[in-house]
Formats: structure tokens, sequence, C-alpha cells
């Protein structure tokens, strides 16, 4: 076996298992505030690249129609704010959308739920079409990402852009432990996803809690789009693909443990490089396979994943 | 005559289109203990529920003079409710002393962690399991980390739905003693719901009995005690 290959391709494997567990990390915010999925998750975060993206194309607006730039002081921004302005984006729109749809759903079955993140999945892919097209669109690489831009380990090339995904992520999961285990804010968050009915008794206000926790979520997936939106090309249905591997990253990890969301993101990316690398019948196309293999295996074996709180009562 | 913590009058109370509650009144006053007895589905939980407006109510439910009967739950709690619900609440999840943090979420103050010594001395079982997951206490540890809980938020007046419920006999012994203590020493009202009525009414000052969502009886505890109807229906004499 070629070494330097293998190092390669668990290289090629770190970018895409960032994007997949942060994505993931929105995924297992909601459903610790929820216990449901957000379908719509990929969809939001690629609607808050294309917001980032306005704020980055100065004068020529490739929104349809529309001079919205020139309502936005100071456009063209630079990379970093951009980032930023799709990051706030997120955080405000996530908040709204579970306050003004959402909040309608708590006391409705759960299918009532799935529909409607599903429909606002369509919803805002049709709308990101309408407003900019269904053309790939380049957006510049958030951290360097020219020919040289690696380190060489072991003849493998290990991308800057790759780091920075990971550096990031990690960043961000040590935030997110930071204001979940020592922040009030935090405990509300815990208190209301353990049982929320006490949670209220003790004067936590849960519209307020939740529409945290869709703001925190929807903030992480807004940064994960723009972070991959150079390497897959900005379009309207860049993260469709990214959310279903993300679904199987946190089942796969355990649907309410933000570590089970990071190990599962990268096992989950390692399995797609790696699979159709070595076993000579699962080619390409269905690099899609193992992920939805890994995902029926949980459940079947594991239901609780591997970092997930196994539901057991004391009664 | 000591002053009226709580007044209830004519409260409805529903869940949906299903009505539990049919014009129900009764008051508390300050430093008593006032136990409601009733069988099961009498309406018992859905009173202290109401007062905490975790139904839908109708009716004028006052705490200190203030009409809490269209504010929210989180308000009412500021407001020095305390209510130790069925079941417990416990937060199976977290940590004992995450629980008690929680407790104290509407609090600002820095006595907090003064309050928490403070009930691990009263409850000493509870400082020994103090980084132990809740959930993993048993039943009677979970009934005094409840009541713990909820004096955290340092409440006026103490809401406690039936706390004996599944206990073994000699908990529940420790348990009310610790109750009765809290309302000797710190003067601190409650309101009790029980099945125990036995137990309920050697500590309570005063009782009331609901039958199918309304007032049947009422009358000092002791009174209670030898009310012929209340010995059939709850004393077992």
């Amino acid at each position: 076996m070629d070494l330097t290959l293998l190092l390669q391709r668990l290289f090629d494997a770190v970018f895409n298992g960032g994007i997949y567990a942060s994505l993931a990390l929105a995924l297992v915010i909601i459903y610790r505030a929820t216990g449901r999925f957000n379908f719509a998750q990929g969809e939001m975060a690629t609607f808050a690249a294309f917001v980032s993206f306005l704020l980055l194309t100065g004068p020529r607006p490739f929104l349809r129609g529309g001079s919205v730039v020139g309502l936005i002081p100071g456009v063209p921004w630079p990379i970093p704010l951009a980032v930023l302005g799709a990051v706030l984006f997120g955080i405000v729109s996530g908040a709204a959308t579970e306050r003004i749809l959402i909040r309608r759903l708590e006391r409705k079955p759960d299918i009532a739920s799935v529909n409607v993140t599903i429909g606002l999945l369509l919803t805002l892919n049709a709308l990101t079409a309408e407003l900019w097209g269904t053309g790939g669109r380049f957006f510049p690489a958030v951290f360097p990402a020219g020919p040289d831009d690696h380190l060489l380990i072991g003849g493998a090339r290990l991308r800057f852009t790759s780091i920075g995904v990971w550096l990031t992520l990690l960043i961000l999961v040590l935030l997110l432990v930071l204001l979940m285990q020592r922040t009030k804010p935090g405990l509300a968050f815990r208190a209301m996803s353990t049982n929320r009915a006490s949670a209220e008794l003790h004067g936590i206000n849960i519209g307020r809690t939740l529409a945290a926790g869709w703001a925190l979520a929807a903030g992480i997936g807004a940064l994960a789009a723009t972070l991959s939106a150079n390497s897959v090309l900005l379009e309207p249905s860049m993260m469709l693909r990214v959310l279903i591997f993300s679904l199987a990253a946190a089942t796969l990890g355990g649907l309410d443990s933000p570590k089970g969301a990071v190990v599962g993101g990268m096992i989950v990316a390692l399995s797609q490089t790696l699979v159709p690398a070595y076993v000579p019948f699962v080619g390409n196309e269905l690099s899609l396979l193992p992920a939805v293999i890994m995902m029926l295996l949980v459940l079947l074996i594991r239901p609780a994943g591997l970092f997930g709180t196994e539901q057991v009562e004391r009664v | 005559m000591s002053d009226t913590i709580l007044n209830v009058s004519d409260l409805h109370a529903s869940y949906g289109p299903l009505s539990v509650l049919r014009g129900l009144n009764f008051e508390v006053n300050e430093g008593q203990v006032v136990v409601i007895l009733g069988a099961n589905g009498a309406g018992k939980t859905t009173t202290l529920r109401s007062i905490c407006q975790m139904c839908d109510t109708e009716g004028s439910i006052t705490l200190r003079g203030t009409d809490i009967s269209s504010k929210g739950t989180a308000d009412i709690i500021r407001l020095g409710v305390g209510h130790v619900p069925q079941g417990r609440g416990t937060f199976a999840e977290l940590s004992v002393i995450d629980n008690l943090l929680i407790g104290s979420y509407t609090r600002s103050d820095d006595g907090v962690q003064a309050d928490i010594d403070r009930w691990f001395e009263m409850f000493p079982i509870l400082a020994e399991r103090r980084d132990q997951l809740a959930g993993s206490l048993s039943g009677g540890e979970q009934q005094m980390l409840a009541v713990a809980r909820a004096l955290m938020s340092r409440p006026e007046l103490l809401l406690l739905d039936e706390p004996s419920l599944g206990l073994a006999p000699i908990i529940v012994e420790q348990l009310f003693e610790t109750l009765q203590r809290l309302n000797k020493e710190d003067g601190l009202t409650m309101l009790l719901v029980e099945q125990n009525a036995n137990l309920a009414l050697s500590m309570a000052d005063h009782g009331y009995v609901i039958e199918s969502g309304l007032i049947a009886l009422e009358g000092s505890a002791q009174a209670l005690m030898t009310d012929p109807a209340v010995q059939a229906a709850y004393l077992g004499a």
C-alpha cells in the first residue's frame, strides 16, 4: 500500500470532516433544545453564505434586479468581515425562524416539525436560486488556499485551509463548552434540554432559551457554509450533501453530544475518502454509501450513538 | 390575623377542552402550612399548576395582593413562589450542584453559595453526592434535591405536590420533619398537596378537601382530622 497516498487521503478528509462536524454541531444544538432535527440547517447556512457573498461582491451585485448592495455601507467588505456578517445574519435569522415558525409547532406532533423544516429547506433553496441563480459562483477562500499553502508531511500535503477549518472548529467547540458549562444562559439551556417543564418552574424563559439555541446553531451553520464555499463553489444546493453527511455524523456520534458531532464528522469524512479508495466495488459515485450504512448500523446496534445519552430513567 | 400571601377565588382550570377545576376558593396565610387533600383526579395537582400558570385558568389568583393569573410562569417564580412538582422535576443528566444552581436561576445576588452550603447542611446526603448526576440519586434523595432546589430561589411560598409519593415510610418521615423545621424555624409558608392525609394534617395549620374540582370541606387541620367524613374517606378510620 502506498503510504503517502494513504496519508494524502487522510489529509483530504480533514477539511470535509471539519465542515461536517460544524454542521452536525448545529444539528445537535437544535436536537438538544427541541428533540427534533432542523432539516433546513444546511439551506439556512447556504443563504447566510450568499449574504456574505453580497457583502463581498462590491459594486457589481449578482442579486437579480436588485441594488441591495448599494444600501450596505462600505461594500465590498474584506473576507473576514463578510464571514462575520454571515454569522451575524445566521444568528439573527435563526432566532427569527424559531420565533416566527418553529414556536407554532411546539405542541404539534414531530411529523409537523419534519414537514415544516423540509418545507423551509425547499423554500430557502428556491429563494436562493431565484435571487442569485443556480450557477456556481466563485467565493474567496477564508484561509490561504494557493498551490503552495500547505505543510508537507511524509510527502503528503496538509493544506492550510484544512488546518484553518479544524482550528476554527476546535475554538468553536471550546467556546461552546465554556458557554454551556460556565455561564448562566448555558445552564438554562442544559436545564431546558434535560427537563423543560421543571426548567420553566425555576423561572427559565423557555421561549428565549429556544430562540438562543436556534441563533447559535444558525450562526455555526453560517460559518460552516462560508468556510466551505470556496472548495465546493457557492450555489443554492451546496449544503445539501453536507447536510446528509452531517446527519450521519450526528447520528453516529450521538444526537445530543457535541463531542459526538465532531468525532462523527471526522469518521464520516474518512469513510467517504477511504472506502471508495480501498473497497473495489464502491466507486466515487457511491461515496455516500458508507455514511448511510454507518447511520443504519448505529440505529440498529446502538441508537444513542457513540457518545449520546442513553434514555434511562429511574422511577 | 396574619397576612394573606395567596388568595384564590373562583378558580377554573382546564387542559384544552378538559375542565378540571370548577370554581375554587381558598387562601394561604403567612407562616402557615396549608394542605389540600382529595382523591386521585380531584384536581389537587391542577390547583398547584394553576398557581404557576402551567394550565389554562380563569378566576383570580393574587400573591400578596398582586394578580398573577395573567403572568407567565417565570414571572410568578420571580415573585416568590417555589414549586416542587409531582415527579420531582429532577434534571437527571445534570449534577446535583448544577440542579441547585438552576434553582437560583432567578437570583442575581451573591448569596447563592451560602444558600447551597445551608441546604447541604440540612440535606447532608446531597453534599456527599454533589458531583453525581442527579438521575443516579434514589427517589428520596431526588425529593430532597427537589425541595432544596425550590428553596434556592428563596421563595415566600413553597408549593409541594405529593412529596411523599413513592418513598419509603422512614424517608417520608425524615422529609416531613425537615419541612416542619423549615416552617417553624424559617417561617416558610407552604401549600401542600398530599394523599397521605394523616401525615399532612399532622403538620398543617389549615386544610381543604377537593372533590371533582370544588372545595368540599375546609377547616383547621385539627378539625379536619376529627371530621367523620374526612376520617372515613382519607384517614382510613
